[in-house]
């Protein structure tokens, strides 16, 4: 017994580790069960308690991918040449020819884009400073510039993607770039196809829009507040507004005639007890993550829109504002409708640091006649805010210094650098759109996932019980405790899952099915050896240990080859192949444990405790 | 329980029996390629693929006959599981990605009574199609290649080597007979896709899996028995491994009928090129990988000294 402690130790830390890997996702089987099982009102009651608990059960679950829950994944591929057609001045027929020369060799050629075209104009005899730049700069020069500018423009489009999908409200969608060019977007139970075609691909809109004045959008909000509180509040409004003053106790600072009872507060508040106003009274409002839904729904309420002035709009920040508690609270910003000017103007944009106060600035130039108007608009605004607006999410809103004549502005009062580049792609994203294509597209109807989980269930279950029928019958007790040493595998295969966030395919789940029939390999190995070794004459403690180490050096070499393949699977696979590499790995490590050591150890103490003899059939 | 007893079969004597059968149905599949062609799936080829669940059986004639009226009539069309079920797949992409949209509006005027449900839907660029197709090609090289290393290091360099010639008569007699048995029967797609690759691949890992432990007996066995030749040392080996390998690769044949009858049509092509990949790969490990190493060392033997005795190899 003492000297198998350690291994003891090991095989129960290694399945407590599984168990708790794999609690979130039975956690979250369960309330999905509990969901089904209430009816409207009361299923929302639910979900709304125990919110916190339910989301972070999703993410920690084990992910099931696209192909087994429904949903669309999307490859799209920045259009370079469309961006360095956009790029260039003076274009003629030569340039166009140019142009349709490098896309038909794109097709067939796996040299880069800006090889090709400097080929192209190579053969032509022409320079690149004819269309770019100006006659001094070098062809080299230019073709580098190219190559950067496309370079931007797949971080730019990255931007717009993401900024847009999380406006359309996916839950767990994952964007993700792709070689150089490319731009992989999964969004799990997505199945409008035209929808998100034109979500993904449709031009990038960059306003600048006045921010209301603070005491008119105050008390805009405070009409809306009292219009809650008073008897026209419907009831899914107040239902909303009373759940979310139950749970919730942010410390946020609450005006001084709100510091009463939460209950009380958020009955005679109801608006500004989830939509907090910033305390320097700028007109902001502060909403958590969480209540962002509920405050749309609010705004949306026809009742409620009447109270608002036409050219009101209430649009949200990009990211959150703060983080408070682990929540992230929104700004949401009152800003006029009409847009005082688009990003089309924007000739330039660049994030540095001031050498003289040493923060992060933004500097951003616009043309001739973006320049005139921008002297105009900031000259009737000083003091004022503009936000920055790009899709309807609001990236800045800084305040108006004095009149910009020329063109030239200079944004400060970011936190650090990275903000500060962020801000320099959204305005970049409006003086030079970024083109993309989509080059691949598959989605899966939600029904066909879910009869691909049955399926996959279905063989799982008759594959696992195929097995362990067999190997009792063949092997006896050697069988029995191979079973159970392939009920572990199965665990650990799945705790490893879990633990690493992988997410579960279709062809995943043939990978685990695989594994159940190899991972006995090893135990038949061993047993046909502990059985050679005993017919030659030998004590069972001695036939076991004889067939262990015998059989072992077989085992490792044959399990290290199958599992090199699974690696170049995953290296050269994308998406499901990569799921059934992963499932094949896990599986292959997951089954030497279990075949190895779980099973010696259970011979091991069988035999301590005076077993004569024990049947390997 | 015991199905095999010690046994004492003469395996290696009547290899060149089964080499010409290897070669025989290395032969046959190759011819099949060359006649049959090899159907790419979308994934290589790039085009649309929509899968349609109608309420009621709908024709394949019918479908064809309405699409034909938008030119797409030459695609293929053919149901796909069930007689409600409606594959359909065209290489088309010149307008981009709208075929899909097209094709679907145009059943829905075709058959307003019998709504339908997409139950899948792939594009594929064509530009993709070509670099997932390079990719499937670098990764059975670069597992071979791996393989052959991995074995030469641990065992000779010359079982390395012939080990991955098992494994390429594996993969090409499996390649083969997927051609051969594709379009047989609606109930089986062997296209060629990802899955069809990753399944090759997994073929090359299990195939070589089964390979390394004939190998590693013969390994020991070289160092107990110095005497011995090495057609009686692979004799034994064989022989004291037949019952694991029978019993191994008889689960896993198991697991996969299981996995082509109940795994649904996505994992169905997978499974059956994965059947026939265990029964290649459980021959091989015999009378390809260990024949050749045999024949091979009993010419090199041969060559220098003219002795006719059989050398012995310790690795």
């Amino acid at each position: 017994m003492k000297k198998n402690r350690f291994k003891i130790f090991l095989i129960v830390a290694t399945v407590l580790l599984s168990l708790y890997f794999l609690f979130p996702t039975y956690k979250d089987y369960d309330f999905t069960r509990q969901l089904r099982s209430l009816a409207g009102a009361d299923s929302l009651k639910f979900a709304e308690e125990r919110e916190n608990e339910i989301r972070d059960a999703r993410f920690k679950r084990i992910k099931l991918g696209l192909d087994l829950q429904g949903g669309m994944r999307v490859v799209l591929e920045v259009d370079v040449l469309k961006l360095w057609d956009d790029l260039a001045k003076n274009k003629d027929d030569v340039f166009a020819s140019i142009v349709e020369g490098v896309r038909n060799e794109a097709r067939t050629s796996d040299k880069s884009l800006v090889e090709l075209l400097e080929r192209q104009f190579k053969e032509r005899g022409i320079r690149l400073s004819r269309y770019y730049g100006n006659l001094r700069d070098s062809d080299a020069d230019l073709l580098k510039r190219l190559d950067d500018e496309s370079g931007t423009a797949v971080e730019r489009a990255m931007q717009i993607v993401r900024n847009r999908v999380d406006q359309y409200g996916v839950s767990e969608p994952s964007i993700q770039k792709q070689g150089a060019r490319r731009i992989l977007v999964e969004l799990p139970g997505v199945s409008k196809e035209a929808e998100v075609r034109q979500l993904l691909q449709g031009t990038a809109l960059l306003e600048f829009k006045l921010l209301k004045d603070p005491e008119i959008a105050l008390k805009v909000m405070d009409s809306v507040d009292k219009y809650l509180a008073g008897q026209g509040l419907s009831d899914s409004a107040r239902a909303d507004t009373l759940a979310a003053a139950k749970k919730d106790t942010s410390l946020l600072p609450l005006p001084e005639e709100q510091l009463k009872t939460e209950e009380q507060a958020a009955k005679e508040h109801p608006f500004f007890f989830i939509a907090r106003p910033n305390q320097e009274g700028n007109g902001e409002v502060y909403v958590a993550e969480q209540d962002k839904e509920k405050v749309k729904r609010v705004l949306s309420n026809p009742d409620v829109r009447r109270l608002v002035p036409a050219d009101f709009q209430f649009v949200w920040s990009a990211k959150p504002a703060f983080i408070s508690e682990g929540k992230k609270y929104f700004t949401m910003y009152s800003i006029k409708r009409e847009a005082e000017l688009t990003g089309g103007v924007i000739v330039n944009a660049r994030a540095t640091i001031d050498p003289n106060f040493n923060t992060p600035i933004v500097t951003m130039e616009m043309n001739a006649e973006g320049s005139r108007e921008w002297a105009r608009i900031t000259g009737a605004n000083i003091n004022k805010r503009i936000a920055i607006v790009l899709d309807s999410s609001v990236f800045s809103a800084p305040v108006v210094r004095s009149k910009i004549i020329g063109g030239n502005s200079q944004i400060e009062g970011m936190e650090n650098i990275e903000e500060a580049k962020l801000l320099e792609i959204v305005l970049k994203a409006g003086a030079l759109p970024a083109p993309v294509q989509i080059i691949e597209q598959r989605s899966v109807g939600p029904s066909l996932g879910e009869d691909s989980v049955r399926k996959g269930l279905v063989s799982s279950v008759v594959a696992f019980l195929t097995t362990v029928a067999f190997m009792i019958i063949y092997y006896r007790t050697g069988g029995t405790i191979a079973d159970l040493a392939l009920l572990f595998n199965i665990l650990f295969i799945l705790g490893v899952l879990a633990g690493f966030q992988a997410t579960l395919t279709l062809p995943g789940i043939a990978g685990i099915i695989l594994t159940i029939g190899m991972a006995v390999d090893a135990n038949v190995l061993i047993y046909e050896r502990i059985r050679e070794e005993a017919v030659t004459g030998k004590t069972l403690r001695a036939a076991v240990d004889a067939g262990y180490s015998k059989a072992f050096s077989a085992i490792f070499d044959s399990n290290i080859t199958t599992f090199f393949s699974g690696v170049i699977l995953y290296q050269f696979g994308t998406g499901p192949v990569q799921g059934f590499a992963l499932t094949l790995m896990i599986g292959i490590a997951a089954s030497m444990f279990s075949a190895i050591v779980i099973t010696r150890v259970i011979f091991e103490i069988m035999m301590e405790r005076g077993a004569a003899a024990i049947h390997f059939g | 329980m015991r199905l095999f007893h010690q046994t004492n079969i003469d395996f290696m004597g009547k290899r060149r029996v089964w080499y010409f059968i290897s070669l025989a149905t290395l032969s046959v599949g190759l011819l099949a390629v060359f006649i049959k062609g090899v159907t790419l799936g979308i994934d290589f080829l790039g085009g649309t693929e929509l899968v349609l669940e109608f309420q009621q059986p709908v024709g394949v004639g019918d479908v064809r006959s309405a699409l034909e009226k938008i030119g797409f009539g030459q695609g293929e069309i053919k149901t796909f599981g069930s007689d409600r079920d409606i594959l359909i797949r065209t290489p088309e992409q010149a307008t981009g990605m709208t075929i899909a949209d097209t094709i679907r509006s145009t059943l829905k005027n075709a058959f307003p009574d019998n709504a339908f449900e997409v139950l899948k839907e792939d594009k594929i660029g064509p530009r993709i199609g070509h670099e997932l197709r390079q990719d499937a090609v670098y990764a059975i090289i670069a597992s071979l290649f791996v393989i052959m290393i991995y074995i030469g290091f641990r065992f000779k360099f010359i079982y390395g080597f012939m080990g991955v010639v098992a494994l390429f008569h594996d993969v090409l007699i499996t390649f083969g007979m997927c051609s051969l048995f594709n379009g047989l029967s609606s109930y089986l797609n062997l296209e060629m896709t990802q899955s069809m690759v990753a399944a090759f691949l997994t073929i090359i890992g299990f195939s070589i899996n089964d390979t390394v432990i004939v190998f590693d007996r013969i390994r020991e066995n070289l160092k107990i028995y110095r005497s011995d030749d090495l057609t009686t040392i692979m004799n034994r080996s064989i022989n004291q491994t037949l019952s694991r390998t029978i019993i191994t690769n008889g689960t896993v044949f198991m697991v996969l009928l299981v996995l082509f009858f109940f795994g649904g049509e996505v994992n169905r092509g997978f499974a059956f090129a994965f059947l026939i990949g265990t029964i290649i790969g459980t021959y091989s490990s015999i009378y390809v990988a260990s024949a050749l190493v045999l024949d091979w060392t009993i010419r090199k033997a041969r060559k220098p000294s003219l002795s006719v005795q059989d050398t012995h190899l310790t690795p």
